[in-house]
């Protein structure tokens, strides 16, 4: 009864599943045992009806809606008749059907190059004023004060060091 | 005939190229006009007339007595400084670093004092640079005007 036990999981196992050992093993004792002989019986007989009524299930399913069914719960448009193709790869409505469809992508894309806009033109309108003065100071152990002036920066060096 | 009309063509050529290229260096060249001014806290407030041009920048600054020490005019090639005795026998050295349009930046650089300025200004406009210390309440300052 304790090899019944042992032996009970190997019972119906695949091809494959079982190693050499295992498998001779397996037979030895259904060679010596009746009980187990009719357990196997009882496996094989279900497993094959299991397998036919799956096989039975698959092939009533059709499959032919299967991508209108997904598209449809995903929420895009259906496929049109010229072959799948997207409306914006057909140029119905060229770019802007693409930035449409592509709207954070396309922010993403272009806030980098408006910000950089902006500073050009605010730099460039700066400088039509003639408001804008670049200074650049570089120096050892010395504090500088700027001043700026409608006329032009005037720079001058710390009292702090004196020299 | 034809090898003479073309060498005349490619002689011709070549001296328009290099005509061409003569102004391109010369406006490369920036003229700037250079003044030493002294200013000074005590005695009664005057400005040099030749310093008129000044005045708004020079009424910023905490000196009542202004006049001019001496002016130089030079034309500036990039990247090559030109030099400016001081009274006390420092050097300031003035370089064009960039022209872009008619705005140009400009370095001042006190060798003395291990300084460098490179103030970026427009047509028009003046840079105005204290090059020494105060000393018994005077200061030296340099003035840089391009295309004065």
């Amino acid at each position: 009864m304790r090899e019944c036990l042992h032996f009970a999981p190997m019972i119906g196992a695949r091809a494959g599943e079982l190693t050499a050992g295992e498998a001779k093993a397996l037979e030895a004792h259904l060679s010596g045992c009746a009980a187990c002989r009719g357990f196997a019986r009882n496996v094989a007989a279900t497993d094959g009806l299991v397998g036919e009524a799956l096989l039975a299930r698959a092939n009533e399913r059709d499959f032919a809606p299967f991508v209108d069914e997904v598209m449809a719960r995903v929420g895009a448009r259906p496929p049109t008749p010229a072959g799948l193709r997207p409306a914006y790869a057909q140029g119905e409505r060229g770019w802007w059907s693409w930035l449409r469809r592509h709207r954070r992508g396309a922010i993403a894309t272009l806030a980098p190059v408006l910000a950089a806009l902006a500073v050009i033109v605010y730099v460039r309108l700066g400088l039509e004023r003639g408001e804008i003065a670049m200074v650049e100071i570089s120096s050892e152990g010395e504090a500088t004060t700027i001043l700026e002036t409608r006329d032009g920066p005037v720079v001058l060096l710390s009292e702090e060091n004196g020299s | 005939m034809k090898a003479r009309r073309g060498r005349f063509l490619a002689a011709a050529a070549i001296l328009a190229t290099l005509a061409g290229a003569a102004p391109a260096a010369a406006q490369t060249e920036v003229p700037v006009r250079v003044r030493v001014i002294k200013g000074s806290r005590q005695g009664p407030p005057s400005v040099d007339p030749k310093l008129g041009d000044l005045k708004r920048q020079l009424s910023a600054i905490a000196y009542v007595r202004w006049e001019q020490i001496q002016e130089k005019r030079f034309d500036l090639a990039q990247g090559k400084p030109a030099f400016v005795e001081l009274p006390g026998g420092d050097d300031v050295a003035v370089t064009l670093q960039e022209r872009r349009g008619e705005t140009v930046t400009i370095e001042v650089a006190l060798a003395s004092r291990n300084t460098q300025s490179r103030l970026t200004v427009e047509k028009g406009q003046r840079i105005v640079h204290q090059v020494t210390a105060e000393k018994g309440g005077s200061a030296f300052f340099l003035t840089v005007t391009a295309w004065p």
